[in-house]
């Protein structure tokens, strides 16, 4: 094997920068490799591929040393548009890398432009491959993200390149989504021999896929090694903001002598030896009587679409809501989650059924006034924005309604979130996990009965997204109750004490975390993954699955050892 | 009074509009020709209306005009807006008319103006509702526009949505944050208010705007959008797929027929036409 991308002592500082992005990277990538490339905030990983298509230095120019060559192309020397041929980029914000109407169009935008006479072929054969070639008529805002990430990586495809740089798939997509991205990756890379390299946090994905890891440490690679040798690493990893993925860490505490698995069949295989485990010790779930914060009855609702017709999105709903619940809200996307959450908002009214909060039927008041009672975050934290700092941002419901004691209020918030080095600053220049912060901020203060999460954890690392985590959880104070709408089933295991199951804009189940990880043709039906501790939790007998390592390592150390 | 959902005259049904418009799903008749053919089309009659004071000439292009918007199916958001304007323009002459003293030529002056306007504007509804944005860019860049103009239009096409839906939700921020309504004399508070908002909202929509383009700028270099503009190669490709058959040469034919009828008929028939 050759190395395709080959860089020699690179270093790299932005004009203005007090410290250089990259510095000495040495770093030899073989033709053909899966490589992942892992790092906390700010270690260099997106600068790095910035280098492969000469973005640096000709786009974002900048003191450069060193030197990079890829495909037998010296970066230095080459132009963007000639290293564009050898090296696609998707974006983490892929959406916008799709610059025309139709999909169709925006894949054979890139053939188009570099004058190839087969370029209806080339767009043609690259959605073949990734299965959207249904789509080409359609445009670009009307698809989901996850056809919109298959979009951009097709419009990559099309060009052929040597190499396909992804940089975080996992942060925008649902986790079935980016599944199906992985899986696409993975063949492009088995059938037309295309070296992959994708920026990653999440190490099971890495697990499954990579078949080489690159660590990257404040601007330098620390080391680039095979999988099986990079994830053995785990307190190395557990550093720099990659938690091992729950399985390693299971196995490694349960049998630390056993090899390092990728999945969780090899873990299977590596706890074989243990004996049976005992059960998951957990209080059953009862039913809850407390007070109803909200209330929905025979719920109907529905969106006009830009061709005039009626999509049902909420079907003939009742459901409950209660005071002291922590409710997560699962489904595939258009399932109707962020369209219950607008009824629960009062923004939207439904077309059939009433819509209670706190008492008030949404009908009869106006969303101003339900605002006191229920609060919405949205998932893309910058929405929220409205003001130019921080402090005023958090202040700026409880100051409009006068409510007595704001001042102190705000600074409370400000101090319990940790914002208050940062409440001077303009909201959006903040980076994601001290923005998601603010929006919880912003929440706090205007008290409400019900708060209402879309996404919370969606493109944080993984350090940030504990974080969060951890802050959901000590909302249970104030607010009375929280719904939080995610495809995140971590965040699911760890938080939420009740999961409502949406599909087609109906309930398909009203379940606990545990019930809902032991039920794989309703997960399978909704497209939903659950964590691998949970799956592989079921693999070795364990029902209801353990939701969390600790439970799961628990569930062996009360197991009749030596079947006593 | 209970709220309930709005198909029309909501802000959904205002983006959903302008969507349609800007997309021609609707389909309609001029949808069909050569997207060449409907720009040549739109700037014959945006220049002739300007080449006569002849009333009966300009009623009849006027009528023209009105046939084409009936034909290519525009929306009753933009249609409506026309006509408002056009009956508040109306209502304005009479009045400015009567107010300085004016007589029938006094408004047979203004209304020739107003008919050389709408006649324009009806002729431009027809045509934009009818092209979708690749296929009006195409038929830019066939024209010999420059690229960086025929890619800034399909763009522009492209952001739109995004636009407005980034509106939407800052001014449903700006409903829920802000203190309730009180009504005032006859609801005057409440269009103040949403008056307010709106203006508001403007900043944080541009700067969550512009904070997305940094993307898109990288990727058109990384897509070859700048290689392009240097070479011919793919302009040639891109428009390969545009062709004049007849049904377009009958468009010509019939715009032509049209035109020189409009002003022989003015010629036959003049209705208070002055000499300037």
């Amino acid at each position: 094997m050759t190395a395709v991308i080959a860089i020699d002592d690179l270093s790299f500082r932005y004009p203005g920068a007090d410290q250089p992005s990259l510095r000495g990277v040495d770093l030899r990538i073989e033709r053909g490799d899966f490589c992942a490339v892992i790092g906390g905030n700010g270690s260099g990983k997106t600068t790095l591929c910035k280098t492969f298509n000469g973005l640096i230095p000709h786009f974002w120019t900048g003191e450069f040393t060193g030197g990079a060559t890829v495909d037998g192309l010296d970066t230095l020397e080459s132009s963007v548009a000639a290293l564009s041929q050898s090296v696609g980029y998707v974006y983490q914000d892929f959406g916008n890398q799709l610059v025309r109407p139709t999909v169709g169009t925006d894949v054979a935008f890139g053939p188009v432009n570099y004058g190839l006479a087969d370029f209806r072929e080339r767009a043609d054969d690259a959605m073949r491959v990734l299965g959207i070639d249904h789509l080409a008529g359609d445009y670009v805002w009307e698809l989901s993200g996850g056809q919109q990430h298959l979009t951009a990586l097709a419009g990559v495809l099309a060009m052929d390149p040597a190499v396909i740089v992804v940089d975080e798939p996992v942060a925008e997509l649902a986790p079935a989504r980016a599944e199906e991205t992985y899986r696409m990756l993975e063949r492009i890379n088995r059938e037309r021999g295309t070296t992959i390299v994708v920026i990653e946090h999440h190490a099971e994905f890495i697990a499954r896929y990579a078949g080489s890891v690159v660590l990257m440490a404040a601007g330098a690679v620390r080391w680039h090694l095979p999988v099986r040798e990079a994830l053995a690493r785990t307190g190395e990893l557990a550093e720099h903001g990659i938690p091992s993925p729950q399985i390693i860490d299971a196995v490694s505490r349960l049998a630390p002598e056993a090899e390092v698995p990728l999945n969780v069949g090899e873990a299977k295989a590596a706890l074989d030896g243990l004996g049976a485990p005992g059960p998951v010790d957990r209080r059953p779930a009862e039913a809850s009587s407390a007070r109803p914060i909200a209330s929905l009855t025979g719920v109907t609702h529905g969106y006009r679409d830009v061709h005039g017709r009626l999509s049902k999105v909420i079907d003939d709903m009742d459901l409950t809501l209660r005071e002291g619940e922590r409710i997560a809200l699962v489904g595939s996307n258009g399932a109707g989650k962020s369209t219950l959450l607008n009824l629960l908002t009062g923004i939207k009214v439904p077309r059939k059924g009433t819509v209670e909060i706190d008492g008030l039927d949404t009908r009869r008041a106006r969303p101003a006034e339900l605002a006191d009672h229920v609060c919405y975050l949205y998932q893309r934290a910058e929405q929220m924005f409205l003001k130019d700092s921080v402090r005023e941002e958090i202040a700026m419901f409880p100051t409009e309604r006068a409510r007595p004691g704001t001042d102190a209020l705000v600074e409370e918030i400000l101090d319990r979130l940790r914002l208050t080095e940062m409440a001077d600053r303009d909201g959006r220049t903040l980076s994601g996990g001290q923005q998601r912060r603010v929006t919880l901020g912003i929440g706090l203060a205007t008290t409400p009965a019900l708060l209402l999460l879309d996404e919370p954890t969606s493109s944080l690392d993984v350090g940030t997204r504990a974080d969060v985590v951890a802050m959901l959880a000590a909302l249970a104070e104030t607010i009375r109750c929280v719904v939080v709408a995610t495809h995140d089933m971590h965040l699911v295991a760890e938080w939420a004490d009740r999961v409502l199951v949406l599909d087609s804009g109906r309930i398909l189940a009203d379940t606990a975390p545990a019930d809902l990880f032991d039920d794989p043709a309703l997960l399978e039906t909704v497209g939903l993954v659950p964590p691998q501790i949970s799956a592989l939790g079921r693999e070795v007998g364990i029902h209801p699955p353990p939701l969390t390592v600790d439970e799961f390592v628990s569930a062996y150390a009360q197991a009749p050892v030596g079947g006593r | 009074m209970a709220r309930k959902q709005r198909d029309v005259l909501s802000v959904e049904w205002v983006k959903l509009e302008l969507l349609r418009t800007a997309y021609a799903t609707r389909g309609g008749l001029m949808s069909k020709f050569d997207p060449r053919v409907v720009v040549a089309w739109y700037l014959v009659f945006a220049v002739v209306p300007w080449l006569t004071h002849n009333i009966t000439t300009l009623s009849v292009l006027f009528a023209v005009g009105a046939l084409a918007v009936v034909l290519s199916r525009v929306g009753p958001l933009v249609l409506g807006l026309f006509i408002f304007g056009l009956v508040t323009e109306t209502a304005y002459i009479f009045a400015v008319a009567w107010f300085f003293d004016g007589d029938v030529q006094t408004v047979m002056a203004l209304l020739t103006l107003t008919l050389k306007l709408g006649t324009v504007a009806l002729a431009s509804m027809a045509a934009f509702v009818s092209l979708d944005p690749e296929k009006l860019s195409d038929a830019l860049v066939s024209m010999h526009a420059p690229p960086l103009l025929s890619f800034g239009v399909s763009y522009g096409y492209r952001m739109l949505p995004i636009i407005m839906e980034e509106f939407h939700t800052i001014v449903d921020g700006y409903r829920l944050r802000s203190k309730p309504v009180e009504r005032g004399f006859l609801g005057w508070r409440i269009p103040a208010a949403v008056a307010f908002a709106l203006v508001r909202s403007f900043y944080p929509m541009m700067l969550n705007t512009a904070k997305r383009t940094r993307t898109t700028v990288e990727a058109l270099e990384t897509r070859g959008f700048t290689f392009a503009g240097e070479s011919k190669a793919g302009r040639s490709m891109r428009l390969a797929y545009l062709r004049l058959g007849p049904r377009d040469a009958a468009l010509v034919a019939v715009t032509v027929a049209l035109v020189v009828g409009a002003f022989m008929f003015g010629q036959h028939l003049p209705l208070l036409s002055r000499d300037f």
